[in-house]
């Protein structure tokens, strides 16, 4: 009894890999169902504006290209984003380039949880800030959800930022040497 | 051969060379140039200006023996009724554990001496330290608004004397009367011997005193960077001349993006000579060099640097301002107590 539900937990392992989300395609934010995007690069006081972060109402777009290994994200308003899904932190310079930040990616059975801790602004001896994404599709595929919590010492914030499919996968990201996909 | 030479590279080989032949041009050569105060060049300082940090500034984190006293804008009032133990209750529970006073109001009542030792003795009963009085005014507005200033800082000098403060703290002004209208001629040697000139009238008109005058430096004011402040207390040559050090207000576009290296600066060239310290945080977020506030530890500020660097002060006291609600200033300590936390700097009391 034993041999055969080891068996079948290794028939099935693959069935499990498979069936880690897929994300890659052209995502179109649904502002309507999602949270006001906050000023994530500055926290500013006494009321002030700032021309910088928060992206109000604007048209967001996100091109998403994903193997078994690697995501890559790209918006027109912010650096390409490259995650390597294996679990494990890496350490990748702030926006700023002059410090640090660590993040771990990990592509599991329903969502995608991405964990970031930086210095706030990317600035020395800033307050450590931890970001946690998760990531979910919807069962038919054709929306994307993106929960966030930011942890700083003064506040969390958590907030949902929803997207539509407007195209399926356009390029195939070859992190570990490029086989073309399937058509 | 000839050769072209310019005369920076001249003057800076001759010096270099330690040159000491009586020609004229040498004699000149001799004579150091004037420095330029401000940061040191960090790469194509002939084209372009120096507002990116070098590589590898040196962040000393370690703490010193201070524990720093928090202290806020929320000002300790001595309107008359005033349950002082209630007053100081509230701001310790609040993770408060100094105060300062605004000085228009506190100057705005004689207290009674019964009312003198009741403060004294609800701020001894609640380990809190009420160390300044925080100065309105302009002492170098044009006349007779200036001289009526002066009058208004010697009043403080003597009212936090009776409350047995450390300080009070003023700026040196503007040329115009509103001290927060920077005046096109308020870096000019006019500005400046009227501000030393005012403040030898105030030290004059103190003197036996042991309150400190801390002046704050101002990006619109004279007294603009730690040089200027430390000339200011030569020239005015009064021991209590000290600084109240708020090193936002000296930022400009130039050390916006360096404020490790001029936390380092300030701190050795100010050196006993810091009365206390603003603790605020700002970004650079416009187009224009336009810097605003922003919400402590978050900002360009080098806040690990800036903690380790007050903890090396004698007694030190930080004071959070420019905030907009109560909840900004817990936030704004929960920062400022876990980024010190981090770098083992001990802050006095606890935030509930």
């Amino acid at each position: 009894m034993k041999m055969q539900l080891a068996i079948l937990g290794m028939m099935l392992l693959p069935t499990v890999a498979l069936a880690a989300p897929d994300f890659a395609g052209s995502w179109l934010r649904d502002n309507a169902k999602s949270d006001p995007a906050p000023n994530t690069m500055y926290w500013m006081t006494r009321g002030a504006t700032t021309m910088g972060g928060g992206r109000g109402n604007a048209q967001v777009i996100l091109n998403i290209q994903q193997d078994a290994k690697a995501l890559q994200v790209d918006d027109a308003q912010s650096a390409p984003r490259n995650y390597i899904l294996d679990g494990k932190p890496h350490s990748r310079p702030t926006d700023t380039g002059i410090q640090k930040a660590e993040v771990t990616a990990n592509l599991q059975t329903d969502a995608l949880i991405i964990e970031t801790t930086q210095p706030f602004g990317g600035m020395p001896g800033n307050a450590t800030l931890t970001v946690k994404e998760v990531w979910s599709l919807s069962p038919d595929g054709k929306t994307l959800t993106v929960t966030a919590t930011r942890d700083l010492p003064a506040r969390q914030q958590t907030y949902k930022q929803v997207y539509i499919r407007t195209q399926p996968a356009s390029a195939v990201l070859c992190s570990a040497g490029c086989v073309p996909a399937p058509k | 051969m000839a050769k072209n030479i310019s005369r920076r590279k001249f003057f800076g080989g001759a010096v270099a060379g330690g040159l000491a032949a009586a020609t004229p041009s040498t004699i000149v050569a001799q004579t150091p140039a004037p420095r330029r105060v401000g940061l040191p060049d960090v790469w194509g300082q002939d084209f372009l200006y120096q507002w990116s940090p070098p590589e590898n500034v040196k962040r000393d984190l370690t703490p010193g023996p201070g524990v720093i006293r928090l202290s806020n804008s929320q000002d300790i009032t001595n309107k008359e009724g005033t349950d002082y133990d209630a007053m100081f209750k509230g701001m310790r529970a609040a993770g408060w554990t100094a105060c300062e006073a605004a000085s228009a109001a506190w100057l705005s009542r004689k207290l009674p001496d019964s009312e003198v030792s009741e403060i004294k003795a609800q701020l001894k009963a609640h380990d809190v330290v009420f160390y300044n009085i925080h100065c309105a005014g302009n002492i170098i507005a044009p006349d007779p608004q200036g001289q009526q200033w002066q009058r208004h800082i010697i009043d403080a000098v003597h009212a936090a004397e009776q409350m047995d403060l450390r300080m009070i703290l003023t700026h040196t002004g503007s040329m115009y009367p509103n001290r927060n209208t920077a005046h096109p001629l308020n870096w000019s040697r006019q500005a400046w011997e009227r501000s030393v000139n005012a403040l030898k009238n105030i030290c004059k008109s103190t003197a036996g005193s042991k309150i400190k005058v801390a002046i704050e430096p101002v990006n619109t004011e004279a007294i603009n960077n730690p040089w200027a402040m430390k000339r200011l207390r030569e020239d005015v040559g009064d021991e209590r001349i000290m600084c109240g050090l708020d090193i936002t207000n000296m930022v400009y576009a130039g050390t916006a993006f360096r404020m490790s290296e001029l936390l380092n600066t300030t701190f050795e060239l100010l050196e006993g000579m810091i009365a206390y310290i603003h603790a605020k945080d700002y970004v650079w977020d416009g187009m224009l060099p336009g810097l605003d506030w922003a919400m402590n530890g978050t900002g360009n500020m080098d806040y690990e640097l800036f903690l380790a660097h007050i903890s090396r002060i004698k007694d030190p006291i930080m004071y959070v301002e420019f905030l907009s609600t109560p909840e900004e200033y817990q936030q704004a300590q929960r920062n400022i107590r876990a980024i010190a936390s981090k770098i083992g700097v001990k802050i006095h009391g606890t935030q509930a």
